[in-house]
């Protein structure tokens, strides 16, 4: 090898010349000109799967709401939510407790020269779901009966109340293009085979996803020009990158939520969307320690739900007296228990219990661990001792399941969020008896509750149907396995000359979006 | 020189083997079943049988170890979990991102540090030196996430002189410079002091020895004593340096990458670890160990190009 002064000054330039090709992944051309208004919002992630049929959901949710129809769409009436028919449809009614009539809006053009949208758009969109990975949620759907070029009849196979609610506003009620799909093979990905609706889609992953005005659109238009999302995963990075001015709405955190309350940021206002999730503290009615129903009502009256609101929770969230969600037909607005440590002592020694130790399984993320503490001095202050177990979610989503493992024969007490749809009996499903040993972590049934299930479901009498969910949570309070904790809601900072749009379960509808 | 590179491609054809083989062992040693967490806890037993046959989760992990590496050899790192798109092409979509960042990271550290520590070298015990020492050690124990939020909050929230997330408009260069500055200072800051410290340890020794004094006797300029004599014999510990600093770059960007919402192949892994999303794992891993590899044989290399001594040796 022969070293030479030409050779080494040959090297360094070509490895600047290599790095300064690599630093810009990108390529070297002209800014694109941003015309007109634009929003720029946050995205959680790549969207993945754009497929109705096979997505993961949640951000998915909000690229289909831009690009692909749909029949109804959720709106707000005060502290409810309810439906309406979208501007896709010119009639969307029940004409009877199993039949549901549409017409679609006429002139609604698929892109990529796949014709206007059709009746038999949605009959095949509907089909397809139903032998999806979201079937679950056309369970209730017969058939779709095509009695026209626009118009047709969604026939249940028994009536099913929450379908409009349940299924057609949200994701899985999304239509595609019938041509355009099985061009592409049946199923899609990160792309749309073909787009009807305000804005078109493109997307760098890990980057951005860009909405830009549908030319073809001869619906409403949209509020904003160009809706940029970009990727941050992290909602702390999120909430930085709004108060940096780089993004116009963000979810907030509680901690964050408790600071703008405190102190908002300049041009900045605070919508919720929805509150969707339900805590509670759960009790396994069959272990040992905790089968009499006197420990259990001891549980209940011991623990400071209020204490955990103000510390772990730092006011943001509701207090829940169960689990229909506030704003949703059956929620409660008390319990037949209440914070009462005293009352708790006079149980435990009714029950003869004294000296026990409990253990406490938790999700190991901040909030939960600070609501696992109170717990913990509150029965500590009546003579139970908890031991703080903090999880992973591997772990902690299979404890319960028989067929995981037989973790579900130590759980004693454990602290539980989950999230449910604008209607109370997607909450209901997961305690009846069949449940038990899967999602039914207290093992308890009652055959009263398992017929109110069903009769909630066909149930289209708002009255009666409230009636029911209002018996079965009282049902599952009676078993003295459950202390309701809180429903933590979907809260948007975002700029006060913006109007935003979020489905209850707090996805953003962005071509709803308004300047204000 | 060629029986040297064989053996050095050999053996990190090996620690290629060793790195995927742990990295399997661990991944399956997670407790939780892959196929909730990754489709979700309501997700149907059909959904979960079907993720688990696609995954090869069904078979055991030496027959996926195997699987897995047959189909690498032939460039097919497998697919992504979600989207069913190649991991390769994943990964060739955020691997520039990474590189640039690191590559701009090390670059400014270089170009700032190996002077900083010629100048504590050649003037050693005075102000200059003492100086350069504080700053150096304070440089090296703030660790680089740190230094990123700090960053972030001081010139993207507080003065808005750049930006706080992303990489920049796609093909617009001035806006990806400006997204580059932060992250990049984050990571290169405390390889400023490492340099600086490793430079002037290597030049206080070089400016010792009987070469240098005879060059001073000939009556040389000091600069050319500095720059054309001792420093090119002090810097060939720091080319070692640099080359093992590349792999602590990329642990460093991860958390660049996170906290400025930035793209690249740390955040990637980051996310799919998270939502255990396999191949993107395994495929991310294997590269990020690949260019560790790569960049420590490079350096190795250009030791042996830059001083006769080691190139005798080979």
């Amino acid at each position: 090898m022969t070293l030479t002064r030409t050779t080494r000054r040959t090297f360094l330039t070509s490895t600047a010349a290599m790095a300064a090709a690599g630093l810009f992944p990108g390529g070297v051309g002209m800014l694109r000109a941003q015309e007109g208004r634009v929003l720029n919002l946050r995205l959680e992630g790549d969207n993945s799967i754009l497929d109705p049929g096979y997505m993961v959901g949640g951000t998915e949710v909000e690229a289909q709401k831009q690009c692909l129809p749909f029949l109804a769409e959720y709106v707000r009436d005060g502290d409810t939510f309810s439906w309406q028919p979208t501007a896709y449809v010119t009639r969307l009614e029940y004409v009877d407790d199993t039949h549901i009539e549409f017409e679609l809006a006429e002139g609604l053009v698929w892109s990529g020269g796949h014709g206007t949208l059709k009746a038999s758009d949605v009959a095949y969109s509907y089909k397809r779901m139903k032998d999806s990975e979201w079937s679950g949620y056309f369970d209730a759907l017969e058939t779709v009966e095509v009695t026209g070029e626009r118009t047709g009849t969604l026939v249940l196979n028994k009536p099913f109340a929450p379908f409009i609610m349940v299924t057609l506003c949200h994701g899985p009620g999304a239509i595609v293009c019938e041509a355009a799909t099985e061009a592409a093979g049946g199923r899609f990905t990160t792309e749309f085979p073909a787009i009807c609706g305000p804005y078109t889609y493109s997307a760098t992953p890990g980057q951005r996803a860009v909405f830009e005005r549908n030319p073809e659109w001869t619906g409403p238009a949209p509020g904003f020009d160009r809706v940029v999302c970009h990727v941050i995963t992290e909602v702390q990075a999120a909430e930085l990158a709004y108060e940096a001015g780089e993004i116009d709405c963000t979810e907030l955190g509680p901690d964050s939520l408790a600071r703008y309350s405190k102190q908002m940021p300049e041009n900045t206002t605070i919508t919720t969307a929805g509150q969707l999730q339900y805590m509670w503290m759960g009790m396994n009615t069959q272990h040992p320690k905790l089968q009499d129903i006197k420990v259990r009502q001891a549980i209940q009256h011991a623990v400071d739900v209020d204490s955990i609101l103000a510390g772990a929770f730092a006011g943001t969230s509701t207090k829940s007296h169960g689990i229909v969600c506030p704003g949703l037909l059956g929620a409660r607005s008390q319990t037949s228990y209440s914070y009462d440590p005293a009352k708790a002592r006079a149980l435990l020694d009714e029950a003869g219990v004294s000296g026990l130790e409990l253990t406490l399984r938790t999700l190991n993320w901040q909030e939960r661990l600070l609501t696992a503490q109170i717990i913990q001095a509150n029965l500590a202050a009546v003579g139970i001792t908890v031991n703080i177990l903090p999880m992973e979610s591997g772990p902690f989503w299979e404890m319960g399941m028989e067929e995981a493992g037989d973790t579900w024969q130590d759980l004693e007490l454990w602290i539980m969020r989950y999230a449910t749809v604008p209607d109370p009996y997607e909450s209901t499903q997961w305690f009846v008896s069949e449940q038990v040993g899967i999602w039914n972590w207290e093992r308890w049934t009652d055959p009263e509750f398992d017929r109110l299930y069903d009769e909630g479901l066909s149930e289209t009498d708002e009255a009666k149907r409230e009636e029911i969910y209002l018996r079965m949570q009282q049902i599952m309070e009676d078993t003295g396995a459950y202390v309701w904790i809180n429903h933590e809601p979907e809260v948007y900072a975002h700029k006060t000359d913006i109007e935003v749009v979020a489905a209850p379960s707090g996805e953003l509808n962005y071509h709803r979006f308004k300047p204000l | 020189m060629l029986n040297y590179l064989l053996k050095r491609l050999g053996l990190a054809a090996l620690v290629v083997m060793a790195v995927l083989l742990l990295l399997f062992s661990m991944l399956h040693m997670i407790p939780g079943n892959p196929a909730i967490l990754a489709l979700g806890t309501r997700a149907t037993p059909e959904a979960i049988a079907a993720y688990s046959e696609r995954m090869h989760l069904d078979e055991p992990v030496l027959t996926q170890f195997i699987f897995f590496l047959g189909n690498a050899v032939q460039g097919d790192l497998g697919n992504d979990v979600f989207s069913n798109r190649p991991v390769t092409a994943v990964i060739g979509e955020r691997i520039g991102f990474t590189l640039a960042l690191i590559c701009t990271g090390m670059g400014w550290a270089v170009l700032l540090g190996v002077p900083l520590g010629c100048l504590a070298a050649v003037r050693p015990g005075t102000w200059i030196d003492r100086i350069t020492g504080v700053f150096s050690v304070g440089m090296i124990a703030v660790p680089s996430f740190l230094v990123s939020i700090w960053a972030l909050l001081l010139f993207s929230l507080h003065l808005r002189w750049l930006p706080a997330i992303g990489a920049g408009e796609p093909g617009d260069l001035s806006d990806q410079l400006s997204h580059l500055i932060l992250p990049a200072f984050a990571i290169g800051l405390g390889w400023v002091g490492y340099l600086a410290r490793m430079v002037r340890a290597s030049m206080l020794e070089v400016m010792g020895e009987p070469y240098i004094r005879s060059a001073r006797a000939f009556g040389l300029k000091p600069r050319r004593i500095v720059l054309g004599y001792a420093l090119r014999v002090a810097i060939l510990p720091t080319i070692t340096l640099i080359g093992m600093g590349f792999g602590g770059l990329i642990s460093s960007a991860v958390f660049a990458e996170i906290i400025f919402s930035r793209p690249g192949v740390g955040k990637m892994i980051f996310d799919a670890v998270s939502d255990r999303n396999f191949p993107i794992v395994q495929g991310g891993v294997l590269v990020a160990t690949g260019f560790y590899i790569l960049v420590v044989l490079f350096s190795d290399l250009l030791i042996a190009w830059l001083d006769p001594r080691v190139r005798a040796s080979l």
